[in-house]
């Protein structure tokens, strides 16, 4: 194993590690900060794919273009999911977490029915972008641009939820919703509004990494499993109610996949992520950065 | 409380026995092996989803990983019968101890986690085990296990045509899961977890001896899971790493349970019985069209089902559950 | 069977006494069950296989000037005219739902054979099912070599395996070498599945056996989110030829990563899964000029025999794709199972499966380059003999065999 290859996986870690974070921010928000389950995260990725696929398609925009429209359109499907189905699930009064569990299950489900029923399940590709299949050369160093863009990406979503969270009324109204529903309803905060916006604002993050990933990566009704479980992986371990955790959780999970890789046979690279957040909860079970 | 608790176990148990009678019945009039084979996963998940929710339901540690346990007690059966000649039955002791003490080993770090940290800890390591098999050659790998039937035979528990053998297992596993929750539920650990759920912080005082609860009941619960597993593997003759291990199956582990009241008596059988026929009808009769029309109706009726009853389909027979529901 | 709101209804409300009426059908139809992913992660592919089938079954069941057995007339003659009519079930690539779906089709459905399923793991469940009932099973698109060897009477495989694939891409590689090729280091890469096990094993062997050196060995766990560890270590090991055995998702991905990590590979020879698909091509077909996969069946058969292109265009009205290398073997097996059915003169299964083991269909009346249909006592074909075929200019050129060969393989890769 030479040096070059050590220096190109963990490079590739790191860009990987990005993007897992660009498309766990979204579940940080929803997961992390509202404390609610999202097992349809990984459909909401597919169905932003598949946007920005159709804006490609029929309307030749490019993934760039598209980024701001797929996140604008996400960000109303993900306050109407919250309004027509999570809503109720939150108000369950009883086994409120299996209800969130199992009505966002029932919702990937059928995500994915209407998605091979109205796309059918042929796998799609944006052939052609601005970004797609160039890549840059640093000392034999290969970063493909479309990844390099989403990794910036993913550190400006991060930046500006981290601020938006910490310095903005509406970050301080979500966070102390969560905390006490009731008490912030006496100074006329109203729950649902809050949350209705707070799930947009999580959909509308995703859209944004859907559209980044369709540049590189094949669309079809199943996609969004392959990263669903590593989304969540991603922000456990960095702790929920952190959002610099999910941050630090993606990078980790990247560079721990990417040095499994070079030691185990790569169709065990997962092992590692799994090994490692077993380890990090053990020792710290919030995660490595979470308060909740 | 306790003659009025008392009553309702008594009447429980006879209604349970009742209700078992009629189900072994039923094969003599319901000739038809689709329809019997139908019956035999609605039992086996029935008892899958009520040894899961000893441990979710009850003790309240929501697992999303028993298909490990499940794979484990249908791979620790067909290893032993393919490679040693070993009769399943005692595969299936064998694979079910195997499952218990791995669920205690695991028990003991991953129970300082809560809420999502342990669910997320309980998919991974499934997934790990799953990884792991998917790449061990002695076991097959990826090819998986494809176990021989020559012939009909009690003793090897196989049989080529007739579901009977098969369905009356499934029926006397679903009985065994159900009254070990019936008797644990009037034990000292019943009271515990009751206790810790009606107050949490009497968990605090109680914690050395509620930890221990909650380790007998992933035993408990991990054993009778492998028991399936190892049922299932007789069942289908045909097991990989991905039909016994995936992380589907965990979820359609808990589905029944959650749909028809987790952390009730009732609840993972009335679940089972209408969930099962309907996943199976719903691929056969609209699964043809290869348009996910199937996968549309599903997932609609679990969304509605568990917003509309979050306490469980239960509830709708009975009103004076609700305390036991909680 | 089409989707309507009877069907829906049906399927959510139906209980288990109405199952019966649905499942009823005029008697006089000879009916076969055909076993799919049509949900899940492969559906494309249960979507594409049905449209295959109903091109077939349009065939037999009306007149065609083909020189295909059972084309020219209407139904099969052997039964009075008797038409096929096709029952599909979704397996939705599980094991046990393939089983409970077979026990369903010939108990309730009544059909005299199945055919499928795409997924090796489910044909093995599948198969044992029909041997079970004494129901021919004919296995159209499955490559895994363990399949006919388990001892069924039962089981039939009209196309090559993978280690039949595997060969001839190695004699093709004896051949290139000895016009002064060189072709010394291989790289295998494939799945963590069955497929991708089973082609891997027979490549290294094959590999071992006749000296050439395997550099690396990447075993991949299918749908990962990403390849660039993996790539990383072939483009390290810069093998003379790639060997991938991946599907469309795994192949589209393997592809585009091995562009953005700067490997231009000497030569890839696939086994064949996504590297045959039209899905692969439209995304990364840029990128593949002169790849080589191997395959049952070309279009530029057509050449040779018309009725490959016509059937092909009768496909296409359908499918909207051109006929692939699953395709054509779906559309064969439903061929060849009729043609059996057929002499049989009945729907019994025991008299279906003499007529199989005595068929014996010339390659000139397939659409494959197959030297005849003939079965050995395992079930299995060795007549099929496998093709090489190459992406040159957008479309798929025969180039191995010599004797089914319209040109001379471009080695290397541009």
């Amino acid at each position: 194993m030479t040096a070059e290859t050590i220096i190109q996986s963990l490079a590739s870690g790191l860009l990987m590690g990005l993007l897992y974070g660009l498309i766990a921010v979204g579940l940080a928000l929803i997961f992390g900060l509202m404390d609610v389950v999202n097992f349809a995260h990984g459909e909401f990725l597919m169905i932003a794919m598949y946007a920005t696929f159709f804006l490609f398609a029929f309307f030749a925009i490019d993934p760039l273009l598209a980024a701001p429209l797929v996140a604008a359109a996400l960000f109303v499907f993900g306050a109407v999911v919250y309004l027509l189905v999570v809503r109720f699930a939150v108000r369950a009064k009883a086994n409120a977490g299996m209800v969130q569990i199992f009505s966002t299950f029932g919702l990937a489900i059928v995500m994915r029915g209407l998605a091979q029923f109205f796309f059918t399940p042929d796998y799609r590709s944006v052939t052609h972008s601005w970004l797609g299949g160039k890549t840059i050369s640093i000392g034999g160093i290969f970063l493909p641009v479309p990844q390099l863009f989403g990794a910036l990406v993913s550190i400006a979503a991060f930046g500006a939820l981290y601020f938006f969270i910490n310095r903005t009324d509406f970050g301080r109204a979500l966070e102390a919703t969560r905390e006490d529903a009731g008490a912030v309803a006496l100074v006329g905060i109203d729950k649902n509004r809050v949350f209705a916006l707070g799930w947009g604002l999580g959909a509308a993050l995703v859209g944004l990494a859907g559209a980044i990933m369709a540049m590189f990566f094949y669309i079809y009704p199943d996609v969004g499993a392959s990263f669903a479980l590593v989304a969540y992986v991603t922000v456990a371990l960095g702790g929920f109610g952190s959002v610099f955790g999910a941050f630090a959780g993606g990078i980790i999970v990247g560079l721990v996949e990417a040095t499994t890789a070079l030691m185990l046979p790569p169709s065990l690279k997962s092992v590692g992520i799994y090994a490692v957040y077993l380890l990090v909860v053990f020792v710290r079970p919030r995660g490595l950065f979470g308060s909740i | 409380m306790d003659t009025s608790f008392a009553q309702r176990r008594r009447r429980d148990l006879i209604v349970a026995g009742c209700l078992a009678a009629i189900a072994a019945l039923v094969p003599l009039f319901v000739k038809d092996v689709y329809v019997q084979n139908i019956m035999v996963l609605t039992l086996m998940y029935a008892a899958l989803s009520q040894s899961w929710n000893i441990l979710s339901g009850y003790c309240g540690q929501i697992s999303l990983g028993h298909a490990l346990y499940f794979g484990l007690g249908a791979y620790t059966t067909a290893l032993l019968f393919t490679k040693f000649g070993v009769l399943p039955w005692f595969g299936m002791i064998g694979g079910g101890l195997i499952s218990a003490v791995i669920a205690m080993a695991l028990g003991y770090p991953c129970f300082r986690l809560r809420g999502h940290y342990f669910v997320i800890a309980t998919i991974v390591i499934a997934e790990t085990a799953l990884l792991l098999f998917q790449n061990w050659d002695w076991a097959g790998a990826a090819l998986g296990i494809d176990i021989p039937v020559r012939g009909d035979s009690w003793l090897k528990f196989q049989f080529t045509r007739s579901k009977l053998p098969y369905f009356y297992f499934a029926l006397g596993l679903a009985c065994v899961a159900w009254l070990v929750t019936w008797w644990l539920e009037d034990s000292k650990w019943g009271y515990w977890w009751r206790a810790v759920k009606d107050n949490p912080d009497a968990a605090e005082s109680l914690g050395v001896v509620v930890f221990n609860s909650k380790m007998g009941a992933a035993a408990v619960s991990a054993f009778l899971t492998a028991v399936g597993g190892s049922f299932y593997a007789q069942f289908v003759s045909y097991i990989d790493p991905e039909s016994v291990m995936g992380f589907q199956f965990s979820l359609l582990m808990a589905l029944p349970a959650v749909l028809g009241g987790i952390g009730t008596l009732w609840g993972p059988v009335l679940g089972a019985v209408i969930l099962i026929p309907l996943t199976e009808l719903t691929r056969s009769f609209i699964g043809g069209s290869g348009r996910g029309v199937d996968l549309i109706v599903y997932g609609t009726l679990i969304v509605l089902i568990s917003l509309a009853r979050p306490q469980g389909l239960v509830g709708l027979f009975s009103g004076r559950r609700k305390e036991a529901v909680r | 069977m089409t989707i309507s709101r009877r069907n829906v209804l049906l399927g959510a409300t139906a209980s288990a006494a109405l199952l019966p009426m649905a499942a009823r059908a005029q008697t006089s139809d000879v009916v076969i069950g055909v076993i799919y992913p049509l949900s899940g992660a492969s559906a494309q592919i249960g979507v594409d296989a049905q449209k295959s089938f109903e091109t077939a079954a349009e065939i037999i069941n009306k007149k065609y000037d083909f020189d295909l057995p059972l084309a020219r007339g209407e139904g099969l003659p052997g039964l009075g005219g008797a038409k096929v009519r096709l029952v599909f079930a979704d397996h939705q690539a599980d094991p046990q739902k393939g089983r409970a779906e077979a026990e369903r089709l010939i108990t309730q459905e009544k059909v005299c054979a199945i055919i499928g399923t795409y997924q090796s793991a489910v044909a093995v469940t599948v198969s044992q099912i029909c041997e079970r009932y004494q129901i021919p099973f004919m296995s159209a698109d499955n490559s895994s070599p363990s399949l006919h060897r388990r001892g069924l009477k039962f089981y039939f495989r009209p196309a090559p395996h993978d280690e039949m694939f595997s060969a001839a891409m190695f004699d093709f590689f004896d051949a290139m070498k000895k016009k002064g090729t060189k072709i010394e280091t291989l790289a295998l890469f494939h799945e963590d599945t069955i497929f991708g096990t089973d082609s891997g094993n027979a490549q290294l062997k094959l590999a071992n056996e006749r000296g050439y050196k395997v550099v690396a060995d990447i075993k991949y766990r299918a749908n990962s989110p990403s390849l660039s560890a993996e790539v990383q270590q072939i483009k390290a090991a810069s093998a003379d030829v790639l060997m991938p055995s991946s599907y469309t998702t795994d192949g589209i991905l393997l592809v585009k990563t091995m562009a953005e990590l700067g490997y231009k590979p000497n030569a890839i020879v696939a086994q064949d899964a996504g590297f045959s698909e039209k899905a692969l091509y439209d995304a990364v077909g840029d990128k593949l000029e002169a790849v080589i996969s191997r395959g049952s069946f070309s279009l530029d058969l057509a050449a040779k025999r018309p009725m490959v292109g016509t059937i092909n265009a009768m496909f296409k009205e359908k499918s909207g794709k051109d006929l692939n290398d699953f395709s054509s073997r779906q559309f064969m097996a439903l061929i060849v199972m009729s043609e059996a059915i057929n002499r049989a003169k009945s729907v019994d299964g025991d008299k279906i499966r003499e007529a199989l083991v005595a068929t014996d269909i010339p390659g000139a009346q397939t659409i494959m380059p197959w030297k005849r249909v003939k079965f050995d006592d395992m079930g299995q074909n060795n007549d099929a003999d496998p093709v090489l075929l190459q992406y040159v200019g957008g479309k798929f050129v025969t180039i191995f065999p010599p004797q089914a060969a319209v040109a001379e393989a471009v080695w290397p890769m541009k």
